[in-house]
């Protein structure tokens, strides 16, 4: 009893058992999904989502919501084709610039949110959009193929049969349950997400860590562009927008408030994994994209008004 | 006084938030034609009373009757369907809208489901006339100074046409012209019938408007009656009901030592060019009516709110912090009167309240030291006392101990100021006399505690030296057998008393 | 009504309103006077037509918007509602509905749509902001069944009738202007401001502000999905991706034309002259040559912008 209740108060754990009992269930009644190759296949998937995800965990827990985080997938996925010198063979040059503009954005982001004062909300959408325009007059909006060795190698290797995908998202979780759980900047990141102000009476400066937050959010964002391009190996525009939904929705799922300042990745790595598996079911029995888009804004919703429920008690 | 039964009466109510009472037992019974006066020492548990005769509350315990008939939901709309109106301190205006689209709101007068601007224009013009208000009736409320607001207020509740009338602290904003002019207006109302609760912290006014009295004391009524032969003394006596000898420490003979705080033509939000000193081992209150730029003078040095200052030196260094983390730098720490809001991070553990401001001090190699940590806590919450599990939530905490969280948080980075506003709202007794003992062995270790305080008593017999404010500027400033209630008061409320008030400056 | 004796009042404060704008109207009658300067085509009845049907729904979403601004609120559903809007009037009118009841069809459901969403964030106390983001997804997922791809029918006489070469658009804005302005004299729609400006405060004043609050996110239902119709007349079929765009562009439109984000700042006929001044923009960069994307960088730059300036001007003022 009291363990159960322990299990129902720990969400990160509550989602692992519940992504067990998916995988158990439709591993004995699916054939096919419980194959290693095809499990493999869904967390080469959840990977994606899960380090567009990172970033998307830090900005929900200081109580905000990236919405650019599709259309900065979207740009690096784009640019890095272009930005990758041909005298450069390891492709390293290339991956650095896009993550440095992917990590700009963020910080224009933060910036506008601090010192303009604007909604992050509505900065971040502002910013996505913008982007959007910006990419189809500069790229010109066809289909881009990547020949940087460095990313094909993320997206494509296997060493020692995990694909590399899969070992730069264990990687990133590492970095960011160190960054939540130990190190100071997560605890001021949770306090300005619980209260704003007592955080910032408190000495915690609310522009210096919104800046760092939304740059640590562009960068992540921008690596799991450079993911997603290395295992499709062609980019094009619009190939971030499901990332913006599905990140949302993994953080939610872990059992991080919608409104700030309680939850951890630990949640959101079962969170992608669930996600993945469930869209996967889904197009078992064939699913629209408009069932997918309302599973998952009902799911958002659902989430939202039980942690609603709980934040007010 | 009157024969006829009560319009509105709580018959023994109990209320607590959080697990702490409020008010245990309460009975209060306005009648018509009476101006009754609710007196209490702050955190005594008028809001909460109020609250409970105009609906927006409910009592735990006990009834709320109108006209003898107890009613069960009281909501705030049956309260006005009832004819019960409330001046509330936080005003309810849209700054946006008209002084006239203000005083109808919630209840215009229809035509065809539209406002009916023009009867609306004559019902407004007829309170407007009663209040004093002489300004357009279109114009924005917004555009309106602040105890001009106050008279909108007012008028907005005449304009319902009230049986009964809650004015809470009604002339806390108001020009002593103003003042007059409700004065008569409530005599008015008065003669008209119209049941009156007049809460006030002035009691010049209440002896001169009311009749009849109600005192709170820590939640329950220590006095119900007539006022007729009862002197200002005795009311506070009723209000305070201990000696103030046993709640404060006693002073130590003035031992200060260096300047810590020196600024000059300092300017913040309201406050307009102060000059503020003050030495290691002092303890310096502020003080003033409710809002008149205390916090902001807090705020102001705590480089939390834009600042300037003609000079500024700060434990030896000139200018002011540009923000909070350089104020903490600087070692000053700030208190926050607000604690739920602005003091600590509600839903968070206690721990992690009091390591906020130390964690990067305590991290070691850019990683959090938890052992350190954890030792931090235990120490800090066996110096002030806080019991049980630190790990709990700072919410499940009683006021006094959310306070103390709130100030042991600032220990670690051994400050050299202390800002401090109103720390003592809303504390049980214990725990005042434990912070004021904090207060005076902070003081002893050689800080400077500024301390901003809608307490009285406390400034009285807790600062070494006061500085009252009055709409942003230093109306006086007190020091040694100076301080007194009479000077404080008088000083906050601009009057003046002869040799009383000295404007003279220490140093 | 009573003229004489309310022109008084009423007719004071609406002045008094007027007057807080008057540097936006000349902003926007510049803007004008330089359009019809570049492209003297609109002063033709043709021109005008066409010029106030690209403006007409995005007055609409401006005011769908800054209605919710207005009260405190805010919504990021705007553009899946026009969508579903158009979606919704495209599958019907070609049915045995009609017309009358693919109107009434989208009315309807904007009503419901925006009722729901109102009660959730009024009576459950959460953001409106994120209640918005989930219900856009879920609302472009419905659009996205009824309509997988654009396609369906609108009769052909309708969108002559809309957006032919008439200004019936521009009379059906007037309309509807002039409905709000019947509206705003209610006790109800007053309380939009009051509610929005200082909720407490308006509360305690007697105003239901949850009512208050439920009522706008229908109304701006309404408004979106009307919108949404308008755009499937125009373009003579349904899309259901295609009101995108007029999320951020009602808010683009609410905050230049001075609405603040933090409710009861602004009114509504700033909102209206801020949509305008937004469609002019758009369309100068048409007829410039920019290609259609650049609009969505410009909405970006003016958000930001019209945020970001009037806020250091204040900042700036008061530095003084």
């Amino acid at each position: 009893m009291m363990r159960a209740k322990a299990i129902l108060r720990n969400p990160p754990l509550l989602t692992f058992l519940l992504v067990a009992l998916v995988w158990l269930i439709a591993g004995l009644s699916l054939r096919g999904f419980g194959a290693y190759g095809h499990l493999r296949y869904l967390l080469e998937l959840a990977a994606v989502i899960g380090i567009a995800a990172a970033g998307q965990t830090l900005v929900v827990l200081m109580g905000g919501i990236d919405l650019s985080v599709g259309a900065v997938i979207t740009v690096t996925a784009i640019l890095l084709p272009l930005l990758s010198p041909a005298w450069d063979p390891t492709g390293l040059v290339g991956v650095a610039l896009v993550l440095a503009i992917a990590v700009g954005i963020g910080l224009l982001n933060g910036a506008g949110a601090t010192f303009l004062q604007v909604p992050p909300i509505i900065m971040t959408l502002a910013m996505a959009t913008f982007l959007q325009g910006m990419l189809v007059l500069v790229a010109g909006g066809s289909a881009v193929t990547v020949q940087n060795p460095a990313v094909l190698l993320l997206g494509q290797s296997r060493p020692l049969g995990v694909p590399a995908g899969v070992v730069l998202w264990i990687l990133v979780s590492a970095c960011m349950l160190l960054l939540i759980h130990r190190m100071p900047i997560g605890a001021r990141f949770l306090a300005l997400g619980a209260n704003p102000l007592a955080a910032r009476l408190s000495g915690v400066s609310t522009t210096r860590n919104t800046l760092i937050l939304y740059a640590l959010s562009g960068f992540f964002a921008g690596l799991a562009g450079l993911l997603l391009l290395g295992m499709n190996r062609q980019g094009y525009v619009g190939i971030g927008d499901p990332y913006l939904l599905t990140s949302i929705a993994a953080v939610v799922l872990g059992g991080t408030s919608i409104l700030g300042g309680r939850g951890t990745y630990a949640g959101t790595i079962p969170g992608a994994i669930l996600l993945v598996t469930t869209t996967a079911l889904i197009t078992v029995v064939n699913a629209s994209p408009g069932w997918r888009s309302i599973m998952f804004g009902s799911l958002i919703l659902a989430l939202l008004m039980i942690s609603g429920r709980e934040a007010r008690r | 006084m009157t024969d006829a039964g009560p319009l509105l009466e709580a018959r023994r109510v109990f209320k607590g938030f959080f697990g702490n009472p409020v008010l245990k037992g309460v009975d209060i019974a306005l009648r018509p034609g009476r101006v009754h006066a609710l007196l209490g020492e702050n955190g005594a548990g008028k809001s909460t009373l109020i609250n409970l005769l105009s609906g927006a509350l409910a009592p735990d315990k006990g009834a709320i009757a109108i006209d003898g008939q107890p009613i069960s939901r009281l909501s705030p709309a049956s309260a006005r369907a009832a004819g019960i109106a409330v001046v509330q301190q936080e005003l309810s205006l849209a700054g946006d809208l008209s002084i006239a689209e203000n005083i109808g709101l919630g209840a215009y007068p229809r035509r065809f489901g539209l406002i009916d601007y023009a009867a609306l224009a004559r019902g407004v013009r007829e309170v407007c006339d009663l209040v004093g208000l002489t300004e357009p009736l279109d114009m924005p409320v917004a555009d309106l100074a602040l105890g001009r607001r106050q008279m909108v207020e007012i008028a907005k509740a005449l304009f319902r046409k009230p049986r009964v009338l809650i004015l809470d602290e009604p002339t806390s904003s108001l020009s002593a012209h103003e003042a007059g002019v409700l004065g008569r207006l409530i005599a008015t109302l008065r003669d008209r019938g119209v049941a009156i609760l007049y809460i006030s912290h002035r009691l010049n006014e209440v002896q001169a408007l009311c009749s009849h009295v109600t005192v709170l004391k820590d939640g329950g009524v220590t006095a119900d009656r007539s006022l007729a032969g009862v002197d200002g003394e005795g009311l506070v006596r009723l209000m305070v009901g201990r000696e103030t000898g046993e709640l404060f420490p006693p002073k130590p003979q003035q031992r200060v030592g260096k300047v810590r705080i020196d600024v000059e033509g300092f300017s913040a939000g309201l406050v307009r060019d102060a000059r503020l000193a003050g030495r290691a081992g002092e303890i310096v209150g502020i003080g003033g009516l409710v809002g008149q730029g205390q916090e902001d003078l807090l705020l102001g040095l705590y480089g939390a709110i834009p600042a300037k200052a003609d000079r500024a030196e700060i434990d030896g260094r000139s200018g002011l912090p540009v923000d909070v983390a350089a104020a903490n730098a600087a070692g000053m720490v700030y208190v926050p009167a607000d604690r739920k809001h602005e003091g600590l991070v509600l839903p968070h553990s206690i721990a992690s309240n009091i390591l906020l401001p130390s964690l990067g001090r305590l991290a070691r190699g850019g990683l959090r030291d938890r052992r350190a940590e954890a030792g931090l806590v235990a120490d800090l919450a066996r110096q002030l006392m806080i019991k049980g599990d630190v790990a709990r939530p700072v919410q499940a905490l009683s006021g006094g101990n959310q306070q103390k969280v709130a100030l042991a948080k600032w220990l670690p980075l051994d400050p050299g100021v202390l800002l401090l506003n109103d720390p003592t709202r809303g504390v049980d007794i214990e725990t005042k006399r434990e912070i004021y003992l904090m207060l005076r062995r902070f003081a002893a270790e050689g800080r400077l505690v500024i301390l901003a305080s809608s307490d009285t008593p406390e400034l009285v017999h807790l600062c070494d030296r006061v500085l009252v404010l009055r709409e942003g500027l230093v109306a006086a400033e007190l020091s040694g057998p100076a301080i007194t209630e009479a000077a404080i008061v008088g000083a906050a409320m601009g009057v003046e008393q002869g040799e009383g008030i000295g404007r003279k400056t220490v140093q | 009504m009573n003229r004489a004796s309310s022109s008084g009042l009423y007719g004071a404060i609406q002045r008094r309103r007027n007057r807080g704008l008057v540097g936006l109207y000349l902003v926007v009658a510049a803007f004008l006077v330089l359009y019809a300067v570049l492209f003297p085509g609109i002063l033709t009845i043709g021109g005008f037509s066409k010029f106030t049907q690209n403006w007409f729904p995005l007055a609409l979403v401006t005011m769908a918007q800054a209605l919710l601004m207005l009260n405190g609120g805010i919504t990021l559903a705007i553009g899946p509602l026009v969508s579903l809007g158009a979606v919704i009037a495209a599958t019907t009118m070609g049915s045995a509905f009609g017309v009358p009841g693919g109107i009434l069809a989208v009315v309807a459901v904007g009503l419901g749509i925006g009722a729901v969403t109102g009660a959730i964030v009024a009576l459950l106390r959460l953001p409106a902001i994120i209640v918005t983001l989930a219900g856009s997804f879920i609302i472009t997922g419905v659009a996205l069944i009824l309509l997988p791809r654009p396609g369906g029918f609108v009769p052909g006489w309708l969108s002559t009738l809309l957006a032919g070469h008439t200004p019936v658009a521009f009379l059906l804005l007037l309309v509807i202007l002039g409905l709000w302005k019947i509206f705003l004299a209610t006790p109800l729609g007053l309380a939009i401001y009051a509610a929005g400006d200082n909720p407490v405060g308006a509360f305690r004043s007697g105003v239901p502000i949850e009512r208050v609050k439920i009522v706008s996110f229908a109304l701006s239902g309404v408004l979106a999905a009307l919108a949404g119709l308008f755009v499937a007349a125009q373009t003579g079929s349904g899309d259901p991706i295609i009101g995108a765009p007029f999320t951020l562009n009602s808010i683009a439109a609410a905050v230049l034309g001075g609405v603040g984000f933090l409710g009861g700042k602004g009114t509504m006929r700033g909102a209206v002259c801020g949509s305008l001044l937004l469609s002019v923009m758009i369309n100068v960069m048409f007829f410039l040559g920019f290609p259609p994307v650049a609009q969505y960088v410009a909405q970006g730059l003016i958000i930001v912008g019209a945020v970001a300036v009037p806020a250091h001007l204040a900042l700036w003022r008061a530095a003084r």
